[in-house]
C-alpha cells in the first residue's frame, strides 16, 4: 500500500512493466482497502442501532482517515467501494447506497483536509493535535451523517420523523471512529515504525496489565446500576501517562468500546434513557476519554520532548563549557610556554649581551653607532672606558667623538667619514688613528665602520667598532727596534781568509714573541787562526738584544787578546756577573787552527756543533759547562778536534732545534739529516737548505746559524832544498804530497806528480858530483789550474845512458809537459801538470 | 834493509816468496835488490817478489826488478812480480813499460805459478 516502495525497483524494469506493475499494486490497494473496510463495517453493523446501517461507533471511518493520513488521499477509491459494498446491501435503495458511499468518502477526505491544513502530525505528540483532531471529527462527521441519514430519509428507508435520532448515532458513530479508532491505528502505525522513543524494559508487560486493571473497571463500570463510568478515567490517565500515545490508545479504544457496548445494549448506565440521550452521553464521554487519553499524552510528550531538548541544551552546553575549557586551558598552556621563551631569549640576550661587552674589555673594542638623521651617537661601556672616561659620562655627538682624535688624525678621519658618505658604500675602509685622552695619554685605535643605507641607498646609519691597538703598536715599535738593534750588532761582512768559508744566518722570531738575543761572530786572530762564536741570551725584546751586544763585544776583546777559549768564556762570564745580573746566555767558542785542521771547542750551556764531511755528519765532542752567567766561578773545559780537509762545521742556536712542536732529540736529529742531505752544498747554500728544511711556518724563537768549511788553502808556492843524497828524496817526497793536497789536488794527480818530481830530484842526485855538499832544489806552484813543479840541481846532467832513461820516461809520461833546461850551471827540469783542483777562489 | 821499505822472505813450493812493504826508491834499490838474491838459493825455482804493499816504486825500483830478472834468468830461475791491478806500483810498472823486463801478475798465486810452472 505504500506508493513510494516501487520507485527503487525501476532500474533494469521497462516502463510499460513498472507501469503495469505500478496499476496492478493501485487496484491491489484499493481492494485491500475495501475489504478492510468492509470487514469492519461487518462487524461495526452488529451494533446498529438504527435500521441495520447506523452503528454508534463506526471505525470504517477511523480507518478511512488513517489510512488517508498516512498513504495520501489518492487511495479514496479503495474508501469508496468498500462503503458502497457495505451500503448496498443494507440500503433499499441503490441510490441511497450510492449516496451514503459518497458521504462516506467524503467525510474522511474533509477530515484529513482539515488536519493537513491544521499540520497535524500523526504522532499525535502535541497537545494541539489532539485539538485540531477533536473538532476535525466531529466538524466534518456532521457532512457524512447528514448526507447518511437524509438519503435513508429521502429513499423512504426512513421516516422523517426518525431523521434527528438517525442523525445523532451516526454522527456519534463516525467521530467515534475518527477519536478512538484513527488514533489507535495511528499511534500502532508510528510504533511499528519507530517514531517515538523506544519502549523502556518491562514496559509493554506493565501495558498489559494497566490496560487489564482498565478491562476489569470498565466491565465493572458498565454493568453496575449506577453511573460509574467515571471510574475508568483515572486509569486511562494512568496508561496515558504512563505510556504516553501508546498507552492512550488502547486505553481510549477499549473504554470506548466498553461504553458503546454498553449504550447498544441499554445497559448500565444507559438504562433507561432514551436513544437520543444516550448517544449524547455515549458521545460526549468517548469524546471525553480520547480527548483526555491523547490531550494527556501528548503533554507527557510534549513535557519529555522539551525536558529532552532542555537536557540536550544542557549537555551542550556542557560539552561547549567543557571544551572552551580545554582550549583557554591550551591556550594558557601556549601562552605560558611563549612567555617562559621569551624570558629565556632575554635572559641568553642579556647573556649574550653581557659576554659580548665582556669579550669588548678584553679585546679593548668599543661599539659606536652614529645616527645620521637626528647625530644622536651612541657608545658603549667599553668606548667610553677607551676613550679615558666614565661610561655615560657626556652625551656623545659627532663633534664630541671626533674632538678625542689626535690633532695629527682629525683631519684625515673626517675627510675618510666625508669620504665613505659621499661614495654611499656599505663598507668602509678600516682606519687607524690616535687619540688623545683627557689625562694627556694617546692611544691608538684601530677602526671599522659600516653604513646601514635605506632602500635608496641614503646611508641612515652609520656604526662600527674601535679596537684599542696601543699595546700592539709600542709592542710593533719594540719588535722593530730590538731586531734593528740585533741586525745592526751582528757581523755585516766576515774576515777574507784563505781556506775558510762562512755563511751566516739569523732569522728573528715572529711579531708576537719579539726579537731576542741570539747572535754569531767569527774573530779573525791572524795566523791561519780563527774563532767562531755564537750565542743566545736568554729572553727577547730590546733588554736581551742589548746585552746580546754586550757579550759579543766582550767576546771579540777577549779573543783579540788572545786569550785561549777558556779563558774568554770565563772571563765573559765574570763580566756577565757584573753587568747583567740575573740574566743568562749561553755560547760555544770554536777556535779552529786552519792549517792544523785543529778545532778546540768551548760551550757554555750551548748545543753542540756538528762537523759535516764527505763521510757523514757528525756532533763534535765537547765538555758540559753551565751558561754564562748561570753560577759564580764557573770552569769552562776545552776539547779538541782534527778536521778533515773539506769538512764543515756548523754552529746553531737552539731556535733551530728545540721548537714547540718537537723534542730537542728529535730536532737534533732532523739537522743531522738535513745536513748530510746537502754535504756537497758550499757553507750559503747549506744555510739556506737547512733553514729551509728545518723552519717551516711560524719561528717561535729567534735561529743563528753559522756554517763554516775549511776548504783546501790556496798554499803559497813550495820552496824545498834537499841535500843531493838518495836518502833525502822520501823526505821530499812527503813535504810535496802534503802541500798537493792542500792545494785540492787529487789523489791520483798527486801521485803523478810526487813520481815525476821525485825522478827529477833522484837523477839530479844520481848525476851529482864534487867532494862539496850538493842540494837539489824544488819549486812548486799552483796556478791557472795546473801544477808547475821545478827540480833545479848545481850539477849537470850525464846524457842518458842504457836504462837510465827510464826515469825522463817516467817523468814524461807523468807529467803533461816537460823541459829540461841544462845550463852551465846545472840543469833544471820543468813539469807542468793540468789539474782540477777543490781550491776556493 | 833500508829505513824506507821493509823485507820478508819465505819459502813456498819450492820458489822464494819476498814479502816487499814501504817505498822503493834510489836510496834503498840496490840493498833491497841484494837483500833479495841473497835469500835465493840456487836449488829454488825462483822468486816471487810481493809488492802488493808497497805504497812507492820509482824508476829504480823498475831497475832493481830488471837487474833480479836478468840476474835470476842466467841462474836458470825465474821472477814474477806481485801487483794487482790498480794499484799505484801496477800503474807504475804500466806506464813504465816494465813488462819487457819483468813480469807482474795481479795475484800471489798467478806469479807463484810463473815460477814454479804449472807443467
Amino acid at each position: 500500500m505504500d506508493a513510494n516502495r516501487g520507485n527503487g525497483t525501476a532500474g533494469n524494469v521497462r516502463p510499460e512493466d513498472d507501469t503495469r506493475r505500478r496499476t496492478l499494486r493501485t487496484i491491489g490497494g484499493f481492494a485491500l482497502l475495501a475489504g478492510v473496510y468492509g470487514l469492519a463495517a461487518f462487524f461495526s453493523l452488529r451494533l446498529a442501532l438504527v435500521e441495520e446501517n447506523i452503528t454508534p461507533l463506526w471505525p470504517p471511518t477511523g480507518i478511512a482517515v488513517a489510512v488517508l493520513l498516512l498513504f495520501g488521499t489518492r487511495w479514496w477509491p479503495g474508501i469508496a467501494i468498500g462503503a458502497l459494498a457495505v451500503n448496498l446491501p443494507i440500503t433499499e435503495s441503490p441510490f441511497a447506497a450510492v449516496i451514503t458511499a459518497v458521504g462516506n468518502t467524503l467525510a474522511p477526505l474533509l477530515t484529513v483536509w482539515i488536519l493537513r491544513r491544521a499540520r497535524f502530525r500523526t504522532e499525535l505528540d502535541r497537545p494541539r493535535d489532539v485539538v485540531v483532531l477533536l473538532f476535525a471529527a466531529l466538524s466534518s462527521m456532521l457532512l457524512s451523517a447528514t448526507i447518511g441519514a437524509a438519503s435513508l430519509v429521502l429513499s423512504d428507508q426512513l421516516a422523517s420523523g426518525e431523521f434527528w435520532t438517525s442523525w445523532s448515532v451516526w454522527w456519534a458513530g463516525d467521530s467515534m471512529g475518527v477519536l478512538v479508532v484513527a488514533p489507535f491505528l495511528l499511534v500502532a502505525w508510528n510504533r511499528a515504525h519507530h517514531r517515538y522513543l523506544p519502549p523502556r524494559r518491562l514496559e509493554l508487560l506493565e501495558l498489559f496489565v494497566v490496560l487489564a486493571v482498565l478491562a476489569g473497571v470498565a466491565l465493572f463500570a458498565v454493568t453496575a446500576d449506577v453511573s460509574l463510568l467515571f471510574v475508568a478515567l483515572p486509569f486511562v490517565g494512568w496508561a496515558s501517562w504512563r505510556f504516553e500515545q501508546s498507552g492512550a490508545a488502547p486505553a481510549a479504544l477499549l473504554v470506548s468500546s466498553a461504553a458503546t457496548w454498553a449504550a447498544v445494549g441499554d445497559r448500565g448506565p444507559f438504562q433507561g434513557t432514551d436513544l437520543v440521550d444516550r448517544m449524547i452521553t455515549l458521545l460526549g464521554f468517548n469524546a471525553t476519554v480520547a480527548f483526555t487519553a491523547f490531550f494527556l499524552a501528548a503533554l507527557v510528550s510534549e513535557r519529555a520532548r522539551s525536558r529532552e531538548a532542555l537536557e540536550r541544551g544542557a549537555a551542550d552546553l556542557e560539552a561547549r563549557v567543557q571544551r572552551r575549557t580545554t582550549e583557554l586551558s591550551d591556550a594558557n598552556q601556549r601562552l605560558a610556554a611563549q612567555i617562559a621563551e621569551r624570558r629565556e631569549a632575554e635572559s641568553k640576550l642579556r647573556r649574550s649581551e653581557r659576554q659580548l661587552a665582556e669579550a669588548h674589555e678584553v679585546a679593548g673594542i668599543g661599539a659606536w653607532e652614529w645616527d645620521l638623521a637626528s647625530g644622536e651617537v651612541s657608545w658603549s661601556e667599553e668606548m667610553f672606558r677607551i676613550h679615558g672616561v666614565e661610561p655615560g659620562a657626556f652625551p656623545v655627538t659627532f663633534d664630541k667623538a671626533i674632538g678625542f682624535v689626535a690633532e695629527a688624525d682629525r683631519a684625515r678621519i673626517r675627510r675618510t667619514t666625508e669620504v665613505a658618505l659621499e661614495q654611499r658604500r656599505a663598507d668602509v675602509p678600516d682606519v687607524d688613528y690616535r687619540i688623545e685622552l683627557p689625562d694627556g695619554r694617546t692611544k691608538h685605535l684601530h677602526a671599522r665602520a659600516r653604513f646601514s643605507l635605506a632602500d635608496d641607498g641614503t646611508p641612515v646609519r652609520m656604526f662600527g667598532t674601535v679596537q684599542d691597538v696601543t699595546e700592539r703598536h709600542e709592542f710593533e715599535r719594540e719588535h722593530r727596534i730590538a731586531d734593528t738593534l740585533q741586525r745592526s750588532l751582528l757581523p755585516s761582512s766576515f774576515p777574507e781568509m784563505d781556506g775558510v768559508l762562512i755563511a751566516a744566518r739569523y732569522m728573528p722570531a715572529e711579531l708576537g714573541v719579539a726579537a731576542g738575543g741570539d747572535w754569531y761572530d767569527v774573530i779573525a786572530l791572524g795566523g791561519e787562526r780563527v774563532v767562531l762564536v755564537i750565542g743566545d741570551v736568554a729572553g727577547h725584546g730590546l733588554d736581551a738584544a742589548s746585552l746580546m751586544g754586550q757579550l759579543r763585544t766582550a767576546v771579540r776583546a777577549y779573543a783579540l787578546e788572545g786569550h785561549s777559549p777558556t779563558v774568554v768564556a770565563e772571563r765573559t762570564d765574570a763580566l756577565m756577573h757584573e753587568v747583567a745580573e740575573d740574566e743568562m746566555a749561553t755560547i760555544l767558542l770554536v777556535a779552529l787552527d786552519v792549517e792544523a785542521r785543529a778545532a778546540t771547542i768551548v760551550s757554555a750551556g750551548h748545543p753542540p756543533p756538528i762537523a759535516l764531511g764527505p763521510g757523514g755528519a757528525r756532533l763534535l765532542d765537547m765538555e758540559l759547562a753551565p751558561p754564562l752567567g748561570f753560577g759564580p766561578h764557573a770552569r769552562f773545559g776545552a776539547s779538541t778536534t782534527s778536521l778533515e780537509t773539506g769538512e764543515m762545521v756548523l754552529l746553531y742556536t737552539d731556535g733551530l732545534i728545540d721548537r714547540h712542536d718537537l723534542a730537542i732529540d728529535e730536532g737534533l736529529r732532523r739537522l743531522i739529516a738535513a745536513a748530510e742531505a746537502n754535504r756537497d752544498a758550499d757553507p750559503e747554500e747549506l744555510c739556506d737548505r737547512i733553514l729551509g728544511a728545518m723552519v717551516s711556518g711560524d719561528v717561535s724563537d729567534d735561529i743563528a746559524l753559522l756554517a763554516v768549511c775549511l776548504t783546501p788553502t790556496p798554499p803559497g808556492d813550495l820552496r824545498l832544498r834537499i841535500p843531493a843524497e838518495p836518502d833525502a828524496l822520501s823526505e821530499m817526497r812527503r813535504r810535496l804530497a802534503r802541500w798537493l793536497d792542500a792545494a785540492g789536488v787529487p789523489a791520483d794527480v798527486q801521485g803523478d806528480v810526487v813520481l815525476a818530481s821525485s825522478e827529477a830530484a833522484a837523477n839530479s842526485i844520481r848525476h851529482a858530483y864534487g867532494p862539496s855538499k850538493a842540494w837539489v832544489e824544488l819549486e812548486a806552484a799552483i796556478s791557472n789550474d795546473e801544477v808547475q813543479v821545478v827540480v833545479r840541481d848545481r850539477g849537470r846532467w850525464r846524457p842518458p845512458r842504457g836504462r837510465g832513461g827510464r826515469g825522463l820516461f817516467v817523468i814524461e809520461a807523468c807529467m803533461g809537459s816537460v823541459e829540461i833546461d841544462r845550463g852551465g850551471s846545472g840543469t833544471e827540469v820543468r813539469m807542468r801538470r793540468p789539474v782540477r783542483t777543490k781550491v776556493a777562489p | 834493509m833500508s829505513r824506507l821499505a821493509g823485507l820478508a822472505v819465505e819459502e813456498q813450493d819450492g820458489a822464494v816468496v819476498a814479502r816487499v812493504t814501504g817505498e822503493i826508491d834510489l836510496s834503498n834499490a840496490a840493498t833491497l835488490e841484494r837483500s833479495m838474491l841473497d835469500a835465493v838459493p840456487n836449488t829454488a825455482a825462483g822468486m816471487v817478489v810481493d809488492l802488493t804493499s808497497v805504497s812507492y816504486l820509482d824508476s829504480a825500483g823498475i831497475r832493481m826488478l830488471g837487474e833480479m830478472a836478468e840476474r835470476l834468468r842466467w841462474r836458470e830461475q825465474r821472477l814474477a812480480v806481485v801487483a794487482p791491478e790498480g794499484s799505484r806500483v801496477r800503474g807504475v810498472l804500466t806506464m813504465a813499460g816494465a813488462r819487457d823486463v819483468v813480469a807482474f801478475e795481479d795475484s800471489f798465486d798467478a806469479a807463484l805459478r810463473t815460477v814454479v810452472g804449472e807443467g
